[in-house]
């Protein structure tokens, strides 16, 4: 008889978020990075409270992107190494609930890390990210890079050079999120009227929901047998 | 001797007759194709000679089109079926796929000089060419560095079904971003278009043939000598596992 | 083999055929030459040869001619197309005589007055080793017409009365107070300003930082309509502006195509590369395996 959906999610779930409480290893691990990339950024493009919401929303979301890389690859090659995802295939689990599970664990760290970032950057650069919107955007658009970059990890603790791989295969499918979720934040930050970025928005929407039915699909296929 | 040649009868094997009747035709095809486009269509008075590029450009892309979504169908089928063949079809197609889309991406590039005065401008739909680009070579490489070949398959359907989201990203960017400089051809051009032209009766004469070319014969002729490629290669695999293993 | 040569040459000259019936379909609004392109002025008498692109309009009695010409400096082809074309030995100086600087460079503005009552105006400009000359000649001794180009002197302005009054200033005895503003016209390529009195006409149009002057003189009472003023202005600024040369650049073309032919090659290349290194390892298998048997 197979676990329901629901208790092996927050199974999985419980598991990943207590083990970073004890260690706390991964989201400082990612919020440390974070906060030098937007720093690096600030270095080389020379930001300042004059910076455009472009730059602004721009560096918002590679940063983003570049500590989930990170986080991704760290909790997907965890797994691989201890084994742990063997042992939990062979427990009478869905395969989509492992892939919910890991999901949401990796989506409560980036989130994390966004909640940190949001605030400094309004203090930094003079914008205002804390806006409701602005919130709404980033968390529709870290579950959807948090969804391809679970399954993408998955994929790339498999191959020889995991750590180079990853990146090379999540940045070109992360296209999408990156797009509309600048322009998205952007238009928010710019204060353009919301028939102007809604579209961004709807358009970040159904691009995750695209991925997401996507990776519930074929997250059953990455897995190792 | 003989023992070793009767077990891998795919070593090297005739090319059936279908497969040698579309080289010919492709050859052939690619040839003519030039011909229209590069002596037969009327020169585009504002462009220029350069303007005849577009016959490869475009074709170019759907060639790329009809490859990569080979390595998607490809991957849905090994996926469902588990046949390896569809598997050899999915790479084939990105081998393929990535050398259209470098023509496609070179031969802008080339007309862009010119053109626009540039090689190069970060364009919505340049940029997400060039992303598709890289996104085909990266499937090459995670191929590369997964050596379980039942890993690699079922692996590499996955990705090359999400690689193809960069296809469709540059085929539709226009629409979703407006503000590019990239020509549309057929169909209304976005307002900051530059280097369009009309596409007149003669335009289309050129166009249509070498479309219907790079869209069908081209890469499947390709991709069936890329496919025999790895059929050989598999077989010569198998071949020396057994030497190995005595 | 022989029949397939054949079978081959028959295609291309199907498909050349093909693609001359086509390029016949298309008609292009311009006349093309290897040297320049210009607008085909619709209802004017085309009298265009190799090389040379005229139109004529009998009712104004005008003719607008684009020409290369040879010379020393652009006044001097213009003066030379000129006068081969009207068969005059010598011209006297030029009346109006400036400068314009347009998206394809700098153009001379030149304006004569010839004998029987004719007067002629030109733009010119260098085109590699030659000239590019385009005259506006005007052959009614009823009135004089001339065509003009200036330079704005104040480019935030929308209105073209400065350039109006000075081009009246410097070929009239006239200056634009005297004329009474007659209101703007819409043509096809583009609106004019128009001023007039009994014996006089000035018309401008802006594009881009230039003012397009038509200036007209004559009797009183012996005037053409207005429109037929305007659409002699109007030929002669789209003739100006329409007018563009092919830019040369074959070599992208012939590079474009040649880095195709390199990638098609490389990947049918990589093939055969990769299946010989495969019955280089079959050979060597089998060698092996013989060995073995021995």
């Amino acid at each position: 008889m197979k676990t329901p959906f629901v208790a092996a999610v927050r199974a999985i779930v419980s598991k990943d978020l207590r083990a970073e409480w004890r260690s706390r290893e991964l989201v400082s691990a990612m919020a440390l990075f974070s906060l030098l990339t937007v720093l690096v950024f600030s270095f080389a493009l020379e930001l300042d409270k004059s910076a455009r919401e472009a730059v602004i929303s721009g560096v918002l979301w590679v940063s983003l992107i570049f500590a989930s890389l990170l986080g991704f690859n760290r909790s997907l090659s965890l797994e691989h190494d201890q084994g742990s995802l063997d042992a939990l295939l062979l427990a009478p689990v869905s395969r989509s609930a492992l892939f919910v599970g890991k999901l949401l664990g990796n989506f409560t760290f980036t989130m994390l890390v966004a909640l940190m970032l949001l605030p400094l950057m309004t203090a930094l650069y003079g914008v205002n990210l804390l806006d409701g919107w602005a919130l709404l955007t980033t968390v529709v658009g870290v579950f959807g890079f948090s969804a391809i970059g679970t399954l993408l990890a998955t994929l790339a603790v498999q191959t020889r050079s995991r750590e180079a791989l990853l990146p090379i295969a999540l940045l070109p499918v992360c296209l999408p999120f990156l797009l509309t979720a600048v322009r998205a934040t952007k238009g928010i930050l710019g204060g353009a009227p919301q028939s102007e970025w809604q579209v961004w928005l709807q358009l970040l929407a159904t691009i995750t929901s695209i991925y997401m039915v996507l990776c519930l699909l074929l997250y059953r296929f990455v897995l190792e047998e | 001797m003989t023992q070793l040649k009767s077990d891998s009868p795919l070593v090297a094997s005739p090319q059936p007759r279908l497969l040698r009747a579309l080289t010919m035709l492709t050859a052939l095809g690619f040839a003519g194709c030039l011909v229209l486009g590069l002596l037969v269509a009327g020169t585009d008075i504002q462009q220029g000679q350069v303007q005849r590029i577009f016959y490869i450009h475009m074709p170019a892309f759907f060639g790329a089109f009809t490859a990569f979504g080979a390595t998607v169908l490809g991957g849905l089928v090994y996926l469902w079926r588990g046949s390896e063949a569809w598997d050899r079809i999915a790479l084939a197609g990105v081998e393929v796929g990535l050398a259209f889309a470098l023509i496609n991406l070179l031969t802008g590039a080339i007309w862009a000089r010119p053109i626009w005065n540039t090689w190069w401008t970060w364009d919505p739909r340049l940029t997400s060419a060039a992303v598709m680009c890289l996104t085909y070579a990266a499937y090459l490489m995670l191929r590369a560095g997964i050596e379980n070949p039942g890993r690699r398959r079922s692996l590499m359907s996955v990705y090359g079904i999400f690689a193809f989201v960069s296809v469709l990203l540059t085929l539709f960017i226009i629409r979703i971003v407006p503000d590019t400089i990239h020509p549309v051809i057929v169909g209304a051009s976005p307002q900051n278009a530059q280097g369009s032209f009309e596409a007149t009766s003669g335009v289309l004469l050129a166009l249509l043939p070498s479309m219907i070319l790079w869209l069908t014969v081209m890469p499947i002729t390709l991709m069936w000598h890329r496919y025999r490629l790895a059929l050989r290669q598999e077989a010569v695999d198998a071949l020396k596992l057994k030497a190995l293993g005595g | 083999m022989r029949g397939a040569k054949r079978r081959a040459i028959c295609l291309l000259a199907l498909l050349l055929a093909l693609g001359g019936w086509t390029s016949a379909q298309d008609e292009s609004p311009y006349f093309q030459s290897a040297a320049f392109n210009v607008p085909i002025l619709a209802g004017w008498e085309n009298q265009s040869g190799a090389g040379i692109a005229q139109f004529h309009n009998p009712a104004a009695r005008a003719t607008i001619r684009s020409a290369m010409a040879d010379g020393a400096d652009a006044p001097a082809a213009a003066a030379a197309d000129l006068a081969g074309w009207q068969g005059l030995s010598e011209l006297d100086a030029p009346v109006y005589s400036g400068k314009v600087n347009l998206a394809d460079g700098t153009w001379h503005v030149l304006a004569y007055d010839l004998d029987e009552g004719r007067s002629a105006s030109q733009i010119a400009r260098r085109a590699d080793d030659r000239f590019i000359v385009i005259s506006f000649l005007e052959s009614d001794p009823a009135s004089r017409t001339l065509m003009l180009a200036i330079a704005q002197a104040d480019e935030s302005l929308e209105s073209p009365a400065p350039e109006l009054d000075s081009a009246l200033q410097q070929v009239t005895p006239l200056r634009l107070a005297e004329l009474a503003a007659a209101g703007a016209f819409q043509q096809p390529g583009g609106d004019w300003l128009v001023y007039h009195s009994e014996t006089a006409r000035a018309a401008g149009s802006i594009f881009g930082n230039d003012s397009y002057i038509a200036l007209q003189t004559g009797s009183a009472g012996e005037q053409m309509a207005l429109g037929d003023f305007l659409a002699l202005a109007d030929a002669w600024q789209s003739t100006a502006l329409g007018f563009f040369i092919t830019p040369d650049n074959s070599l992208y073309l012939w590079l474009g195509v040649a880095v195709s032919l390199l990638m098609l090659l490389t990947l049918i290349g990589s093939f055969a590369w990769r299946a010989r290194g495969l019955r280089k390892d079959l050979a060597m298998l089998e060698k092996l395996a013989s060995a073995d048997a021995d």
